[in-house]
């Protein structure tokens, strides 16, 4: 019933510097980190460093870019670490019988499957909130898990297992094209079309458009349940892809080769700036996100903390962002 | 609207209506009837004295969580953090004796699930973030902690008295049973016939009535994620007793078990409705499925499949019974 | 206590309460006597709940002063109102569905009442006293509304209420039930609880009331005992109006039938059939709660209502969701357009384009030029009053707010707009804006089923319209020439009103 005009401020100055803060402590936070570490530790800004924080990118920014449209379209996906862990066996062990190719393809088969399956268990039980996606997606990760575990038999699969050439994999591992490596490459690749998707498709309007405000898109016209649908579906493929590349990086795949992927991926999307809340947000965040994740750890390691204690660093952070976010004048 | 009339609208009043309200109304029981059913026809120890019993002291631990869990739930949030102060408070409990004597040192582990309880509820009512996505990510954090603090190595328990705790019996029911039947009847108590546990349904039911009618609702609301806390740590105590040893890697399918075992017991995420004994039944229906599964010789991974298939079923149901009650806009 | 005393239990002295561009009571002055049954009538927006809601604790009024039982009050919360014997029934009633009666009769106060056995009982006593049978263990939500209406009551008694308002308590009632519940008012009346009664059914206020007021724009307009009242003159009092310029000069282009609707049928709407004309503005009038809003959700393909038939020039149009409505050339202006109508937090241009995606995309591809050139040309044909366009709309007022959703719609140009509550929460400058727009929709050939409570805005605008009452269609009439009263008493489901 109230008509609320522009908001007025209290202290205007006070107030952006608390907004400020509010959306932008985490980063803050991350850059003083970059800079202690390259005062503290000179190791950091040694060149070989600099080429190994890029080598990380891949699968995390993968399973990152894919989680950014499910949290745009006003959902959150927390199966990627299933998915991970179903792509990576069943690719690696197609790749002798199928062929290198046909081994890809099936691989991004099933992540788009997966994500089917997740939007379609949303969309059949009406569970149209975010909370509930929440819970369905978590069960379907034990579901897709316990898949990779039946279908390996518990076994981790190498690549010297394999007899057939497995040059492709090997390629988008560790191969360089000039001073980048491949990997790098197919990030690229894939940013601009995720990018071009996100800002310049009418589908990737929707799926703003969804995220913002369901009821108002869907009385506006918007195919909501499309949208929904797509979200999951770019996400089971992008992880899918992210799988892909962690196997190829590390020569093998274990059925719990995805384990904490989930966090990591929403952490990267929180950090980068994308609201849990739905609507706005960019996938160039998230390669911001992404990076900040990624350099945290690095860091952390040059500093010698211990794995564990960047584990509770990672959760603590999330947890962080996710109150942060929750406050953030939308 | 009750699961009955959802029934009705369903398929009509007639026999396949009524079926549904029944199903959806019992889920536990129905699971339950149909597993104990199963194991009549099959040539297993099942129905043993022993078989039951050990079933029992199996699912205590899960038990115990479900209660403190139940609160939360009830009152219209959820923990699923409470896989994360399970380890660590176990883990806490055995290091500590390491210059703590068994009371104190126990008593500061439960006291750590008291606290992480407490920063639960300050996120979750208080600064009314989601309570199922942060509980989730304390439980990360903690899960986290718990490695460190173990190097990813269990740590064994040297105080046999401990162990006694954990393993032993008196007068051959097991003092995991015991301490469970102990923990259900305060909590049967504190939910039915304290102002604190009538409050919970309330809020759960409708938060704004509640509101309106006086009830503090933050504070009570922030009570239930501070039990929830304490009795996860009581838990992760009580495991690391019976294992003798605290290790990290019990936390993110428990957590995700305990929630839906209350689901399914009649306890559902919207809040105000299900109980304890509702959600003693519901976990009792997971505590089955494995002692069964196990039973059936069922080769594990495909038990982890048949679980995991469970809790999406049952979250799909407990969604799409949801979907009747509201008004997609 | 004497029944029907002459001293004064509640009384309110020159309550005013605005809101950002709305004054909802101005200087209101009432007297409620002890054990009287004080009936307060008025028109949708008249105030009444605004004032009931001060009373009660919901809102806090800007001025004036409320007396209680010989002691000023400021009750800043429902629960201290209820504490001070102050009780108000809503009518969207105020219980926990999942819990029991008896539980509900003491919500919060298990401990007073020592338990779930002493809860029970003293319930089980309260519920007898007004002769409900009901057991106290039933859960709520398997109760009937007259039924939760007694256990309301009963809550209000419990508290030793010296005072019980009762908002529109019999909406939902049935003809046995009403004749309960007005058994139990004598009842309670005789204890000496005074009652105020809002309501819209002039037979019940002239049946058991004491003394009316009747409240029109904020105002008391007038307070008399009952029987110095005759309904023709309770009925004008409600609706007179003496302001004239608030409205342009009533479009008159009315042409051939454009869409026709047959039998929506849904658990609330029996049998809705009407046509709508070219150039036509056609109001649908009735009270909150007649089905109004479901019958145009039904037309729009947003509810799930089967069955019915839409014709749309003539020829069946499957219209099953609103991406099909908007196909057909359908627009809907939603009755609550912060929560379905805009993205709060994207700019103007987003809002105003996001119904036209496909205009501004070629083979998929967003054109921005084009986009950015429909925010443009919607902001300055429609006077949006804002700094660019690309300014959250959430910053806007709640006048150009709408302007944003009309415009997008505009885009379009739908042959048929559907506006529900086009002008609430406006005010009267941007209201005569909306006006005017409507207007022009009109003139160049389309048509708008509008949606309004405020009697006034339908009788000025449309070419026709149409009382719903409890789901059906109870009349159809033409503003310009059918007295208002006769279309007041249609809405209000009273006889008159020829189809």
């Amino acid at each position: 019933m109230a008509e609320v005009a522009i908001h007025a401020g209290r202290n205007p100055v006070a107030r952006a510097a608390q907004a400020f803060f509010r959306d932008y402590l985490v980063l803050v936070m991350i850059t003083l980190l970059v800079a202690i570490t390259a005062i503290v530790e000179p190791k950091f800004l040694n060149p070989r460093n600099l080429v190994n924080i890029m080598r990380q990118f891949g699968p995390l920014m993968m399973v990152s870019l894919g989680m950014t449209f499910v949290i745009i379209g006003g959902f959150i996906d927390l199966s990627v670490a299933g998915i991970i862990n179903l792509v990576a066996v069943v690719t690696i062990s197609l790749i002798g019988p199928l062929g290198q190719v046909p081994a890809l393809l099936a691989g991004m088969l099933i992540g788009s499957a997966c994500g089917a399956l997740n939007a379609a268990a949303i969309l059949t039980s009406g569970a149209l909130t975010q909370a509930e996606a929440l819970f369905l997606t978590f069960g379907m990760s034990t579901v897709f898990s316990a898949l990779a575990l039946l279908y390996s038999g518990g076994m981790t699969m190498h690549f010297w297992d394999i007899k057939s050439s497995k040059a492709m994999f090997e390629t988008i591992g560790a191969g360089t094209v000039g001073p980048v490596s491949v990997s790098f490459v197919i990030f690229l690749v894939v940013l601009l079309l995720l990018w071009v998707f996100q800002t310049k498709t009418t589908e990737g309007r929707a799926i703003s458009l969804t995220g913002g405000n369901k009821t108002a898109a869907r009385l506006s016209g918007v195919r909501i349940l499309r949208s929904i649908f797509v979200i999951y579906v770019v996400c089971g493929l992008m992880t899918a892809v992210g799988a892909i590349v962690l196997f190829s990086r590390i020569t093998t795949a274990a059925p719990v080769i995805g384990a904490g992927y989930e966090t990591n991926a929403i952490l990267s999307v929180v950090v980068g700036g994308t609201t849990l809340k739905g609507g706005k947000g960019s996938v160039l965040r998230t390669v911001m996100g992404v990076l900040l994740v990624i350099l945290m750890s690095n860091c952390l390691d040059l500093l010698g903390v211990s794995t564990y204690l960047q584990v509770v660093t990672k959760g603590a952070i999330l947890v962080l962002a996710i109150w942060l976010d929750n406050r953030k004048q939308v | 609207m009750t699961a009955n009339s959802i029934g009705a609208r369903v398929s009509g009043n007639g026999f396949g209506g009524r079926l549904y309200s029944i199903v959806m109304r019992q889920k536990a029981f129905v699971a339950i009837i149909v597993m104990l059913v199963v194991m009549l026809f099959a040539p297993t120890h099942f129905y043993t004295a022993y078989n039951l019993l050990d079933m029992l002291n199996s699912t205590s631990i899960l038990l115990i969580l479900s209660f403190g869990v139940t609160l939360t739930i009830v009152a219209g949030g959820c923990d699923l953090s409470i896989g994360g102060i399970l380890v660590v408070s176990g883990i806490l409990s055995i290091k500590l004796q390491d210059f703590l004597p068994m009371g104190a040192a126990i008593a500061l582990a439960v006291l750590f699930g008291v606290v992480v309880g407490f920063v639960n509820g300050f996120l979750s009512v208080h600064q009314k973030t989601e309570p199922f996505i942060i509980t989730l990510g304390m439980g990360l954090l903690l899960t986290g902690i718990a490695q460190q603090l173990t190097d990813a190595h269990p740590v064994p328990a040297k105080n046999p008295a401990f162990m006694m705790i954990g393993n032993g019996d008196f007068h051959g029911v097991p003092n995991l049973v015991i301490i469970m039947v102990v923990c259900f009847v305060l909590a049967l108590w504190l939910m039915r016939y304290t102002q604190f546990g009538r409050n919970l349904y309330a809020i759960g039911g409708d938060y704004e009535v509640a509101r309106y009618s006086g009830i503090p609702v933050i504070r009570t609301k922030w009570m239930a994620f501070v039990i929830s806390g304490g009795c996860a740590a009581l838990a992760g105590v009580l495991l690391s007793a019976k294992l003798n040893t605290g290790s990290s890697i019990y936390g993110d399918l428990t957590a995700l078990v305990v929630n839906c075992g209350v689901v399914v017991g009649g306890t559902s995420f919207a809040g105000g409705i299900g109980g304890i004994p509702q959600s003693a039944l519901g976990l009792l229906v997971f505590g089955m499925l494995d002692n069964v599964m196990n039973m059936l010789a069922i080769p594990s991974y495909y038990q982890v499949l048949l679980k995991g298939a469970v809790i999406v079923a049952i979250i799909w149901l407990d969604c799409f019974a949801q979907k009747r009650k509201r008004e997609f806009v | 206590m004497a029944a029907g005393g002459s001293e004064v239990i509640l009384s309110i002295r020159d309550v005013s309460k605005s809101f950002p561009g709305v004054k909802a009571l101005d200087r209101v002055s009432i007297d409620v006597r002890r054990g009287t049954v004080h009936g307060i009538v008025g028109e949708n927006g008249a105030g009444k709940s605004t004032l009931m809601k001060i009373l009660s604790g919901v809102y806090q009024k800007d001025s004036g002063t409320i007396e209680f039982d010989g002691e000023h009050v400021e009750h800043t919360t429902p629960h201290q109102s209820m504490q001070s014997g102050l009780a108000i029934i809503y009518q969207e009633l105020n219980l926990v569905n999942t819990m029991s009666v008896g539980e509900n009769v003491f919500l919060g106060r298990f401990k007073e009442m020592k338990g779930m056995r002493g809860t029970h009982a003293r319930a089980r006593e309260l519920l007898d006293s007004i002769g409900c049978k009901v057991p106290t263990t039933r859960l709520v939500s398997e109760l009937s509304v007259s039924e939760k209406q007694m256990v309301e009551i009963c809550k209000a008694l419990s508290f030793q209420s010296k005072l019980i308002i009762m908002d529109e308590p019999s909406s939902s009632l049935t003809g046995e039930e009403m004749a309960e519940l007005v058994k139990i008012i004598r009842q309670l009346k005789e204890k000496g609880i005074s009652i105020i009664y809002i309501s819209h059914k002039l037979d019940e206020i002239f049946q058991f009331c004491d003394i009316v007021s009747v409240m029109r724009d904020g105002r008391v307009v007038d307070t008399k005992p009952v029987a110095e009242f005759t309904r023709n003159e309770l009925i004008s009092k409600m609706v007179g109006r003496t302001i004239e310029n608030e409205y342009p000069p009533r479009p008159h282009n009315v042409g051939q039938v454009v869409m026709e609707v047959r039998s929506i049928q849904t658990h609330k709407l029996h049998d809705i059939s009407f046509k709508l004309h070219e150039g036509e503005i056609l109001g649908l009038v009735g009270l909150v709660g007649a089905g109004r809003t479901e019958i145009v959700r039904a037309i729009y393909g947003a509810d799930k209502a089967r069955g019915h038939e839409v014709l749309l020039g003539g020829k069946p149009a499957a219209i099953r969701s609103p991406r099909h409505a908007k196909d057909f050339g359908i627009g809907l202006i939603p009755e609550d357009r912060k929560l379905q109508g805009l993205i709060l937090p994207f700019s103007v241009e987003s809002n105003i384009s996001m119904g036209s995606i496909r205009k501004f995309s070629r083979l998929g591809f967003i054109r921005r030029s084009l986009e950015k050139g429909i925010g443009a040309r919607q902001v300055q044909a429609l006077a949006i009053k804002t700094p660019s366009t690309r300014v959250a709309v959430n910053n806007l007022s709640g006048g150009n707010q709408q302007k944003v959703i009309v415009g997008r719609w505009l885009e379009i140009s739908p042959r048929i707009f559907i506006m529900d509550e086009p002008t609430r929460g406006i005010d009267v400058g941007a209201k005569y804006e909306i006006y005017l727009l409507m207007k022009r929709i009109v003139e160049a050939g389309g048509s708008i089923i509008l949606i309004s409570s405020e009697l006034p805005e339908v009788l000025h605008m449309a070419n026709r319209v149409l009382t719903i009452f409890e789901g059906r269609i109870t009349g159809e009439f033409q503003p310009e020439t059918t007295p208002v009263d006769e279309i007041m008493k249609a809405a209000l489901g009273l006889e008159g009103g020829a189809a």
